[in-house]
């Protein structure tokens, strides 16, 4: 793979300011092929960076590119190459599904036969049936979100950016959207830069996590690490969990202190020893054993944790 | 003789595209064909078609009237570069119903960031709104300007037929379409809402009408004449007129008063070029 010569998109310092915030703040970072999940709060910046990515708002300072081209000089041919489904509503209400993505075909350049036939298929791709020739007036959120995520992907880009396809989703859409983000990544071969500011579901479907917060960086990690490096067990006792800490700690194992509970790490190494030594110490030391679970690290805990 | 499967179904799984991908030029052009076809409500509902098409058969009675009274009476009745003032209020109703459909629901709906994402720029959205427009307008002149002439020909008047006319008259048609698409795009793409956007039109041609009207009459009545043309010109199907008069030498309709001649093109250019100005400007506000 060619992820590490020609990154999908790369920021260098990249900062917009407007007359009452600052969107992003000194912002250096690059992404990979592959689904790349761009997390923040509502506000941290994240439809402020797609924007210029798209080459549509000029930085304040600093620079981007999108497969290897450079935003500030060469917005038609990023857009050319490129899809974009916006977080807003977008649709005609009086258009039908088929007539809208083949006329948005044709506004990338695809000729009308060509257009009628990606739009048929690409709305077959995002699940819509029947529906497709009915006004889009009268569709529910779910079908609009796909039609929204068809327009985006008609011209067969090498990258879409979709911004928060998830929004006003009920749990069942959300897991057929976030689905169908997996297999946009894998299957259609399509990169994927997906915002939202759910961390959970992200990473389900994402190699790569960019955190920004406040328009600044926080962390960008393949996903595996975000998970695997992080893995705690969890340990309540009813009474005596001081001595619990001290056992645990004169046997070799990092122990955290939250509230009554204790956080215990697991060595990616050698997973087993940590759960045998917890189970002999609440053994030996008679404790009544409240609570033993499984932690896996979690991207919100990138939040609780003051930065390094 | 066997069994054997006929059909099978194959799950062919998502296919790149790898045909021609066209230029931006190709883009601009199938989005003004698809608003050109928009204004006369081809593609859109039963409803949406009516008021156009309606009102393009109102611009062809004068026509057929013409050519019975050229046919029966052997008479020139209705000169080519006179036909737009005297369907005025047609061509402005046409105007304001069908301008704001060509802006409204883009920025109503949002629809404008999902343009501005591909190979497209404002300038080239505004340029394809206005040139649809603007073919729209000029057809809506140029078909009964055309049959009218056609009739002519064939009921063969006496005298050479008045080519000249159809000429000036199909220039100022070119005129007619340029002002009224430039200033409607503009009145129209201020709001998002459509209704808002008809009254503004509509409202905008009665005012200059009556403006244009009421001075005129008071200048003539207190004896400046000199003058009346010039007020004349705040109406913009008289601005055409007299700019056709002046470029293409057809006879103006308001002949007793001074025809402002050159100016009147300057000004027409100038409305033109403010407009579309604004237009400009007013898009790439709401593009950012």
């Amino acid at each position: 793979m060619t992820a590490s010569a020609t990154p999908c998109f790369a920021t260098e310092g990249l900062t917009k300011r407007f007359p009452r915030v600052t969107a992003l703040d000194d912002l250096t970072v690059a992404a990979g092929t592959g689904v790349t999940g761009l997390v923040g709060a509502n506000g941290a910046g994240k439809s402020t960076l797609i924007k210029i990515l798209l080459g549509l708002l000029p930085p304040t300072s600093g620079r981007a590119w999108v497969l290897g081209l450079d935003t500030a000089t060469q917005g038609l041919e990023i857009r050319r190459a490129v899809g974009y489904m916006p977080e807003h509503d977008c649709l005609p209400p009086d258009m039908s599904a088929t007539e809208f993505v083949v006329h948005m075909a044709q506004m990338s350049g695809l000729p009308r036969t060509a257009a009628r036939e990606r739009a048929a298929d690409t709305l077959r791709h995002v699940g819509l049936d029947e529906e497709r020739y009915r006004p889009m007036g009268g569709y529910s959120t779910g079908m609009r979100q796909r039609v929204k995520l068809a327009q985006a992907l008609v011209h067969d880009p090498k990258l879409v950016f979709l911004d928060e396809p998830t929004n006003g989703l009920d749990p069942q859409g959300r897991d057929d959207m976030l689905a169908l983000i997996r297999r946009i990544g894998t299957e259609f071969g399509i990169s994927v830069l997906v915002t939202s500011h759910l961390l959970g579901e992200l990473e389900r479907v994402c190699d790569h996590v960019i955190v920004i917060d406040g328009g600044r960086l926080l962390r960008s990690s393949a996903i595996r690490e975000f998970t695997r490096a992080e893995q705690t067990i969890a340990v309540e006792v009813d009474e005596g969990w001081q001595l619990l800490a001290e056992r645990l700690t004169a046997g070799g194992e990092t122990v955290a202190v939250q509230g009554r509970l204790l956080m215990v790490q697991v060595p990616p190494d050698d997973p087993g020893r940590t759960h045998d030594a917890v189970r002999d110490a609440v053994c030996d030391l008679g404790l009544s054993l409240l609570r033993l679970e499984q932690r896996r690290g979690r991207i919100e805990d990138v939040f609780k944790e003051p930065v390094a | 003789m066997t069994t054997e499967p006929t059909a099978v179904i194959h799950d062919i799984g998502y296919r790149h595209y790898d045909g021609v991908r066209l230029g931006r030029g190709r883009a601009v052009l199938a989005l003004g064909v698809q608003s050109l076809r928009g204004v006369f409500g081809l593609g859109r509902t039963v409803r949406a078609k009516i008021m156009p098409l309606l009102l393009a058969a109102i611009m062809l009675m004068p026509t057929v009237v013409s050519i019975g009274v050229m046919a029966l009476a052997k008479q020139y009745m209705l000169p080519y570069p006179n036909y737009a003032v005297l369907m005025q209020a047609v061509i402005a109703i046409f105007l304001a119903a069908q301008s704001p459909y060509l802006v409204a629901p883009d920025l109503r709906f949002r629809v404008l960031p999902l343009y501005l994402s591909r190979p497209l720029t404002v300038t080239d959205y505004v340029l394809a709104k206005l040139a649809a427009l603007a073919v729209a307008l000029f057809g809506l002149l140029a078909v009964p300007l055309t049959i009218e002439y056609v009739g002519e020909l064939l009921v063969d008047l006496p005298g050479p037929p008045h080519t000249a006319d159809y000429l000036g008259a199909l220039g100022g048609a070119v005129l007619y379409a340029v002002l009224l698409s430039s200033v409607g795009i503009a009145l129209a793409s201020f709001t998002p809402r459509r209704g808002l956007g008809v009254a503004s039109v509509i409202a905008f041609y009665m005012f200059t009408a009556a403006v244009s009207g009421i001075f005129a009459g008071v200048l003539t009545a207190s004896g400046h004449d000199d003058l009346a043309g010039w007020a004349l010109l705040i109406n913009p199907f008289f601005l055409v007129d007299y700019a056709q008069s002046a470029l293409f030498g057809t006879a103006p309709v308001n002949i007793e008063t001074n025809p402002p001649g050159v100016a009147s093109v300057l000004i027409l250019l100038a409305v033109v070029a403010l407009a579309v100005t604004g237009v400009l400007l007013r898009y790439r506000k709401a593009a950012s």
